[in-house]
């Protein structure tokens, strides 16, 4: 019998989004709000209280070093620390180490040949796991050889570049690196407890991999995977009479649509990623707020300039797309602003960059916004003419392409649709190719990713680089790498683009450790790509966090990290 | 005997079809891993290796049949635990939903079927026959959702979902008030096939001599229905009902995602979207079983209830 159904589970979040939009109630009342500043007008925090945050994702697991899924970092960011994080700002602050190393403050020291460099921690005293041990170096140490040794540990990257840590004293760590990594800060940004994973022969069958121990405001006291997730006070914690809430219940709902029904009844106080077009169904909430954070994601249509082919010869030129002023012509085409009014209410920026918010961010570089007089110029100078049926061909070949996105995403469906019209106002034919998120995110040259591949002409997809952004521009513009049957499908320069200068900048960003040069030699690199034109920005989208009005003390969100960044400020008033 | 033996290849096959629909399927349960910052080829390949997805596939079962055949039925390559343990872990509250919509239908379903066969075209048999075709021809997800508008979200009597309140440890009275609509809404749904099929059974056995001959003994009627008709109308509801015992293992997922209920739907669900095929093929090698099963005992079942059908 529930197979029977089974086919008709699409539906479900698109009906019951409709039914319940029409069952919101009609109360005229205050829009979305702003984010109220920590302790405003709400008089002094209150100490105790139980807060129910909806989550519609589940986390798998909260094993720091398996870490792929956002969710997972929204519950460990309540329980897990490390030596640095970063700021809502996107530079670095100090956790459980005393400063951040730098090589002005000598922290960092840069060895005589230049090749390699030594980077010391100092961690503060008297800091204990959530079990009442103490943090030590030996704990720093240990957290990298983890890393290294647990074959299924996510990205190594990074720790693969320390050689050994030395650990004069308990609470001095000196990490050696073979060389000169500039993104060491974003390194051990979660420390896992040797004293309960050293004896376990297997970490991923331990117990931490549900209960991870950490130095946070709260520990994870049950895992009830399909129900809720819980933390409680962490009795040790650093910081006297923080966090001033008991407990935080991360319930796990079937659909963003019950998050929000449930926010509405009060079910649950506070809820986690609301989509930009759902903040409609609580704009006249009176009793719900929701807070707009600026995020790392950044939407984008990537351009394959190689042809369209499964594993496509990275040489070869696309019939379509290897002319730049197609390229061009189809940025100009894309009116940005218009869809992040109309699909996103507003609640995102036209895109400019891969490199929305941070410390090396270029918040001078733009892209040529709409203007479909311009596109149309552009193809009739190089030579595309119109044909009969309005679609523009050239030698012979028609100014047709195929877009491919996430399947079941109703913003970007609705985006494809608009640009099917605007596109074939300048001549070019767009038809619609989606799949499921499994398929065409894979990420995997064996299982056939098409922008591995090559074989594709636009894809639709967001995605985020870290605080350092060495890794993303490295791997997505550099010309090494581009996969190819040649390589085994390494790297995820997925357009294919090749630019020598471009390759230079990036080599020379990550082979310093001055801040000031890596961010010219960053912005050097994404200039020269927006002049290449194989990437359309078109939006960069924001964190949405709804909360009941009696939530306190949330502070700036922080795009870094996630609404659950300082949750030892939180508080319930009456 | 004989046929319990047939069983075992046809479970074999099924396994490895099933297998190899599940490996056909593009992607894979490492795309989780996509759009983390830093992930790179390498890691990639080392995790596929790590989780033996980098060998061929005939060797991948063969090596997943033997372990599961000795009881290590895997670990979540996404959650990292024991398929075992997952499995109970939403086992109890999968039973409890689906054992509370199978006493509720048979309950229902009986005194219903017997009544509107006894009272054919009165009123209540055409309220009846009227209603149960409306709902056998509900979509599960719709009624579910529906039941949630209507008493979760307007009136607000019943929660909107899940299976306690949160921070609840346990408590009887809410676990039956979060019991209530998703039960509603497959029961309302199984109740109208099973109204039809006894009352359909009921009125073909009210017209046999055996009923004629029973009157005629001068028996009370409530005797003649309930003792004479009744037993000897059930017997394909025993068949039906004998079939649904795989559901007890396998849960509701429609309904068990729609209101988020802890239950084997909501693994299942959850390890098919994320691709994540121990946990896949341990819930689904025990459902066929369970099936294949379910048909062995309706046999049995209906052999001993209806002394002409003999297996030879």
């Amino acid at each position: 019998m529930s197979w029977k159904t089974f086919g008709n589970a699409a539906v479900v979040g698109a009906l019951f989004a409709i039914v319940a939009a029409a069952c919101a109630p009609s109360t005229p009342a205050a829009g979305t709000a702003a984010p109220s500043p920590a302790g405003s007008a709400a008089g002094a925090p209150v100490r105790g209280g139980t807060l129910v945050v909806a989550i519609w994702q589940e986390p798998a697991n909260l094993m720091p070093s398996y870490q792929s899924q956002t969710v997972q970092s929204v519950v460990l960011d309540t329980v897990v620390e490390g030596l640095l994080r970063a700021t809502p700002a996107g530079e670095y602050e100090p956790v459980l180490a005393k400063a951040v190393p730098t090589v002005t403050n000598g922290g960092v020291k840069v060895s005589a040949d230049g090749k390699t460099m030594d980077v010391t921690y100092q961690l503060l005293p008297g800091i204990k796991w959530s079990d009442g041990e103490p943090v030590t170096s030996a704990d720093v140490k240990f957290t990298w050889q983890a890393w290294m040794t647990d074959p299924k540990v996510g990205t190594r990257e990074g720790y693969d570049q320390i050689s050994s840590i030395d650990t004069p004293d308990d609470l001095t760590a000196v990490v050696h690196y073979k060389a000169i990594y500039g993104p060491y800060p974003t390194r051990f940004g979660r420390l896992l407890a040797k004293h309960a994973l050293e004896k376990e022969s297997d970490y991923s069958k331990s117990d931490y991999v549900r209960k991870p121990l950490g130095t946070g405001p709260f520990k994870v006291t049950q895992f009830n995977a399909g129900e809720s997730f819980v933390v409680e006070r962490n009795p040790y914690y650093r910081v006297a009479g923080k966090p001033y809430l008991d407990k935080i219940i991360f319930k796990s709902v079937p659909s963003s649509t019950v998050a929000i029904a449930q926010l509405k009844a009060g079910e649950v106080q506070a809820m986690w990623n609301i989509g930009e077009a759902e903040t409609a169904d609580v704009a006249n909430d009176p009793n719900i707020a929701v807070v707009v954070t600026p995020s790392p994601y950044v939407e984008r249509i990537e351009m394959n300039t190689a042809v369209n082919k499964d594993g496509t010869d990275a040489n070869s030129v696309h019939p379509v797309l290897g002319d730049i002023n197609v390229r061009r012509a189809l940025i100009y085409a894309t009116p940005k602003q218009q869809i992040i009014d109309k699909l996103l209410l507003g609640k995102a920026q036209v895109g400019r960059t891969v490199l929305s918010i941070g410390w090396a961010a270029p918040k001078d570089i733009t892209q040529e916004g709409y203007d479909p007089k311009k596109a149309n110029d552009l193809l009739d100078k190089a030579g595309w003419a119109k044909g009969s049926d309005g679609i523009r061909s050239k030698g012979g070949v028609r100014a047709a392409l195929t877009i491919s996105t996430t399947s079941g995403n109703a913003y970007r469906e609705q985006l494809e649709q608009v640009l099917i019209d605007e596109y074939k106002q300048v001549g070019v034919d767009l038809k619609i190719q989606n799949y499921p998120s499994s398929v065409f995110l894979s990420g995997s040259w064996a299982t056939g990713d098409q922008r591995k591949r090559g074989s594709y002409d636009l894809s639709l997809y967001n995605s985020a680089p870290d605080i350092d952004p060495q890794s993303i521009v490295n791997q997505r513009y550099h010309s090494k790498n581009i996969p190819s049957p040649a390589n085994g499908g390494v790297g995820q320069n997925y357009t294919r683009v090749k630019n020598a200068e471009m390759d230079k900048a990036i080599d020379e960003a990550g082979a310093s450790l001055d801040f000031e040069l890596r961010k010219a030699a960053y912005a050097k690199a994404l200039k020269i790509l927006n002049d290449q034109a194989v990437i359309i920005w078109l939006s960069e989208r924001t964190d949405l966090t709804a909360y009941r009005k009696n939530v306190q003390g949330q502070g700036p969100g922080n795009g870094w990290r996630n609404f659950a960044h300082n949750t030892e400020e939180w508080w319930l008033s009456k | 005997m004989r046929r319990l033996i047939g069983a075992v290849p046809l479970l074999l096959a099924i396994t490895a079809v099933l297998f190899g629909i599940m490996k056909s399927v593009p992607g894979g349960p490492l795309a989780i891993y996509e759009g983390t910052p830093g992930m790179t080829d390498e890691d990639m390949a080392r995790l596929e290796h790590a989780f033996g997805l980098d060998q061929p596939l005939p060797i991948q079962y063969v090596s997943w049949l033997g372990r599961f055949l000795a009881g290590d039925w895997g670990y979540s390559i996404i959650q990292h635990q024991p398929v075992l343990g997952l499995i109970g872990e939403r086992l109890p509250n999968t039973m409890l939903l689906m054992g509370t919509v199978f006493t509720v239908v048979l309950v229902l379903a009986i005194p219903i079927g017997t009544v509107t066969a006894v009272r054919q075209y009165s009123w209540f048999d055409h309220l009846v026959t009227g209603s149960t075709f409306a709902f056998l021809s509900t979509p599960t997800f719709w009624l579910g959702l529906l039941l949630i508008i209507v008493f979760g979200l307007q009136l607000r009597w019943l929660p909107l979902g899940g299976m306690r309140t949160a921070g609840v440890d346990f408590d009887l009275v809410d676990v039956l008030r979060h019991l209530i609509l998703p039960v509603a809404t497959i029961a309302l749904v199984q109740l109208g096939g099973r109204v039809r099929y006894l009352r359909a059974s009921m009125l073909d056995t009210i017209g046999q001599d055996y009923m004629r001959t029973a009157r005629a003994k001068g028996l009370d009627e409530r005797v003649v229905v309930m003792g004479h008709a009744l037993k000897n109308a059930a017997i394909p509801l025993v068949t039906i009902i004998a079939l649904d015992v795989p559901e007890l293992f396998a849960g509701a997922l429609v309904t068990e995602q729609i209101f988020g209920w802890p239950g084997m739907g909501r693994l299942l669900w959850d390890a098919t979207t994320r691709n994540d095929y121990p946990i896949l093929m341990g819930v689904l090698a025990v459902t066929s079983v369970l099936i294949v099963f379910a048909n062995l005992l309706a046999d049995v079942i209906y052999g001993y209830l209806d002394p002409r059908i003999r297996y030879s």
